[in-house]
């Protein structure tokens, strides 16, 4: 057999140089997940493959894969090791807001009739994915209640969604009337938050927060006369600087 | 100057850089031929000697020769190499278990020089452990002046150690059975090649030199089923004496270390006391391998109760020799007590039923040497291979075999660490490879150190504890000084649980107060089984590192099994 075609067959071309690299020391000790003090004493104790040349060690990686596997152990070769991936940064309260939008006069005698009007304007939704989160939402309802009091509720379906909206948003929605929610307190509803998050640690960000800024008596008190969009996001801009700077 | 470090680095030299099988094999070739000709040396030395001296056993103050040659023996190990006295072979168990066979260079030829002088002098004791050490420090020094590793280097002290054994015996297979069965304790095909190359090296070199001659050659033995019954008779007397040996030993021991005289004339009270036995019994003096030949060859003529008594008294010889300050080995006596032992009972045999056919007396001898040596060295594989290889009788190997396990199996039942593992095992210094203990041993704490732990301030409030605790990933969290950096204590997250939600208190409350004061801690220099044990003990799951009076991590069982596992892959796998 030609040289060429041993390679094409062993398909050499396409792997990258990488499988005839020597490895470090301490790059050993990443792929094997152990701190390099034990590979030190492993050198020294004459337990895993190398090859000395003057005072540093070198490791050929096709032998240590092969001995990884005799062994028994994970050998994670270093192009292969998941970095770490920094958490996506959470979106704060005023651009998914934005996003959703705020919109007054939401029309209905019942919940079922305020969500489903509410829904209507959830933006960027197509009919069938309307109806879906509809369904969603009346769902959690059943559960319990999301009227967290003070005449404000919070729906959000029961699982985030994953596929179903490209980006987390907040949809506020003024109603023309208070409606029964069968609140925590009681207390007809008069505005309501709806929540749609992609990931679970997203909703819970974003519940917190909005959480934090219904604790202010004041605020709540100021939404029971509709304010214009541009004060109600002055309003939340504010919050979020006090709880950015809390930490 | 790059072709002396070439030289000093085989492991790079084309040959051996696809596999370090051959550089061990061709590195046991020079360590079997030195240690090989070091045993010759001392055999050689030790004859001359004691032909120069016994020209002049006949006059009475020949009694004090042990004494002297005690003495100069215990003053060359004490003030000029600075060694402990004693065999040699713990130290070179202990080494290959902790230390991965580092020797010193001086023990090379130490316990040859203090060997000869105790034994040439009439001492009895024999040469085969000084060999051993001697053998096993050339082939530690090979290894490091080719930089090998470790493991390599466990492996060519073997080499030194059978090559050694095997010159001494003319015994290939001995050195090689008891290299693994005694010294490295463990087999393994990686091991076994070098060394039995090592072996034949260090027989070729002694034949070359002495000749190919058996020690103790002898007549056709023919054995009947009843010499076989009775054979099993002499195990259980065999066994006897290889405690009564072993015990004695450690008395004599006891006794001379508690005088608080200077070790030399230690030495020279046991010499002393040892002349005055070979005054009377000549036959207990030096290794013993003249009367071992006579009772062979079935040319011992002394009765039942000299024989026993000559066994006895070489017993209380050797060990006043070995256990006063002498140096030499228990192989040789060993060979000699079985031999007497094996008459006496074939005397006693003889005298109790004289219308049976025994086979001849020198037969008993024979299996007598080997019950004891497996009984002493509590290593049958070693008793049966020496003693075939030694007297060359192939035949005798039944009732050998038998002896060996019954007597092996009651030494171990009455003492269960045979002599060279006494020590160690009292110490807790025996490490077998693959055992929990040398897993444990060979892991430090600084290896498994866990460093994700936040560590907070004394003075810090509740409150911005709780922020910490929102960022942490663990439940511990060291407590330090202010200033210095000193670790006070540790908060654990499950003692503070019910007042992390109790708004009043996250300003009231500093962390000073709620920490724990009383925690176990551990500096990384602990060992891993005593920590393990303090965590049993106070059912601990983690418990903080301590160095300079600052935490510097976490050790947890959890991490632990990880680590040990690994370990336990890498150790146990071939």
């Amino acid at each position: 057999m030609r040289l060429a075609d041993f390679w094409i067959e062993n398909d050499y071309f396409n792997t990258p140089l990488i499988i005839f690299m020597k490895l470090t020391i301490k790059e050993v000790a990443r792929s094997l997940d152990l701190p390099s003090n034990t590979l030190e004493r492993w050198v020294r104790q004459g337990r895993i493959p190398m090859r000395r040349t003057g005072n540093t060690c070198m490791f050929k990686k096709s032998v240590l894969e092969k001995w990884a596997k005799n062994h028994n152990l994970l050998f994670l070769p270093p192009e292969r090791i998941i970095e770490n991936k920094p958490e996506p940064i959470l979106e704060n309260l005023l651009p998914l807001m934005k996003r959703g939008g705020i919109f007054y006069g939401i029309k209905g005698d019942d919940v079922q009739s305020v969500l489903l009007n509410a829904v209507d304007k959830i933006p960027g939704l197509a009919e069938s994915q309307k109806d879906q989160l509809y369904e969603k939402l009346i769902e959690r309802e059943r559960l319990t209640s999301t009227g967290i009091g003070k005449g404000i509720a919070i729906p959000h379906p029961r699982t985030p969604l994953s596929n179903a909206i490209g980006h987390p948003l907040i949809t506020t929605c003024f109603l023309e009337k208070a409606v029964n929610f069968g609140a925590v307190d009681d207390k007809p509803v008069f505005v309501l938050f709806i929540l749609l998050s992609q990931s679970v640690k997203g909703h819970l960000h974003l519940l917190s927060r909005l959480a934090f800024c219904m604790r202010d008596d004041a605020f709540v008190e100021s939404l029971k006369e509709p304010p214009a969009i541009d004060v109600l996001c002055s309003r939340i801009a504010d919050f979020e600087e006090k709880l950015d700077k809390r930490g | 100057m790059s072709k002396l470090k070439l030289l000093r680095y085989p492991a790079n030299w084309p040959l051996f850089r696809t596999d370090d099988r051959l550089l061990l094999i061709f590195i046991a070739i020079i360590v079997g031929t030195c240690s090989g000709l070091g045993a010759v040396a001392l055999n050689r030395s030790i004859l001359t000697i004691f032909d120069f001296l016994y020209d002049y056993h006949h006059l009475w103050w020949a009694f004090f020769f042990p004494a002297i040659g005690a003495v100069l023996s215990s003053l060359f190990l004490e003030k000029i190499v600075k060694e402990g006295a004693g065999h040699g072979v713990p130290e070179v168990i202990y080494s290959v278990s902790r230390y991965g066979g580092l020797l010193r260079f001086r023990s090379s030829y130490s316990r040859l020089i203090s060997s000869c002088l105790t034994i040439g002098s009439g001492g009895s004791a024999g040469p085969e452990a000084p060999v051993v050490m001697s053998g096993a420090a050339i082939g530690s020094n090979i290894a490091k002046f080719f930089s090998l590793n470790d493991r390599q280097r466990v492996t060519l002290v073997g080499c030194g150690a059978a090559g050694a054994i095997s010159s001494i015996f003319n015994a290939p297979i001995a050195g090689m059975v008891f290299t693994m069965e005694v010294i490295l304790g463990e087999w393994s095909s990686v091991n076994i090649i070098p060394i039995a190359i090592a072996s034949v090296a260090g027989t070729e070199v002694s034949r070359i030199l002495q000749g190919n001659q058996i020690a103790f050659s002898h007549r056709h033995f023919s054995i009947d089923f009843t010499d076989i019954t009775a054979s099993i008779g002499l195990a259980v007397i065999t066994a006897a004496a290889s405690i009564l040996l072993t015990r004695m030993l450690g008395y004599m021991n006891g006794v001379s270390s508690r005088l608080s005289f200077p070790v030399w004339i230690r030495a020279a009270i046991g010499g002393c006391a040892v002349g005055l036995i070979g005054f009377f019994l000549p036959d207990v003096l030096g290794e013993g391998y003249q009367p071992i030949r006579a009772m062979i060859e079935g040319s011992f003529r002394q009765g039942l109760i000299a024989v026993a008594l000559a066994g006895i008294a070489k017993i209380v010889a050797t060990s006043l020799t070995l256990g006063w300050g002498g140096s030499g080995g228990i192989f040789a006596p060993s060979l000699v007590i079985g031999s007497f032992v094996g008459l006496a009972y074939h005397r006693a045999l003889v005298f109790l039923w004289p219308a049976a056919s025994w086979v001849n007396e020198g037969c008993f001898a024979l299996l007598g040497m080997a019950g004891l040596i497996s009984g002493i060295l509590q290593a049958p594989l070693t008793g049966i291979f020496l003693i075939v290889e030694i007297t060359g009788s192939y035949e005798v190997i039944l009732p050998l075999i038998l002896v060996s396990a019954v007597s092996t199996t009651l030494c171990h039942y009455i003492e269960p660490a045979s002599i060279y593992l006494k020590g160690l095992v009292e110490k807790g210094h025996l490490l077998r490879p693959g055992t929990d203990a040398r897993v444990l041993t060979d892991l430090s704490i600084e290896e498994l150190l866990e460093t994700d732990c936040i560590t907070v301030k004394q003075n810090m409030l509740l409150r911005d504890f709780i922020d910490i605790i929102k960022r942490s990933h663990r439940n511990y969290f060291p407590v330090e000084e202010e200033d210095t950096g000193y670790f006070l204590g540790m908060i654990h997250l499950d003692d503070i649980r019910p007042y992390l939600f109790d708004f009043m208190m996250y300003d009231a409350v500093i962390l000073g107060q709620l920490m724990n004061t009383r925690v176990e801690t551990v500096r990384p220099e602990d060992d891993l089984a005593d920590v393990l044990r303090k965590m049993d003990e106070n059912r601990l799951f983690s418990m903080p590192v301590v160095a300079n009076k600052r935490f510097i991590g976490m050790i947890s069982k959890a991490t632990l099994l990880d680590k040990y596992r690994k370990e336990l892959i890498v150790q146990t796998a071939p």
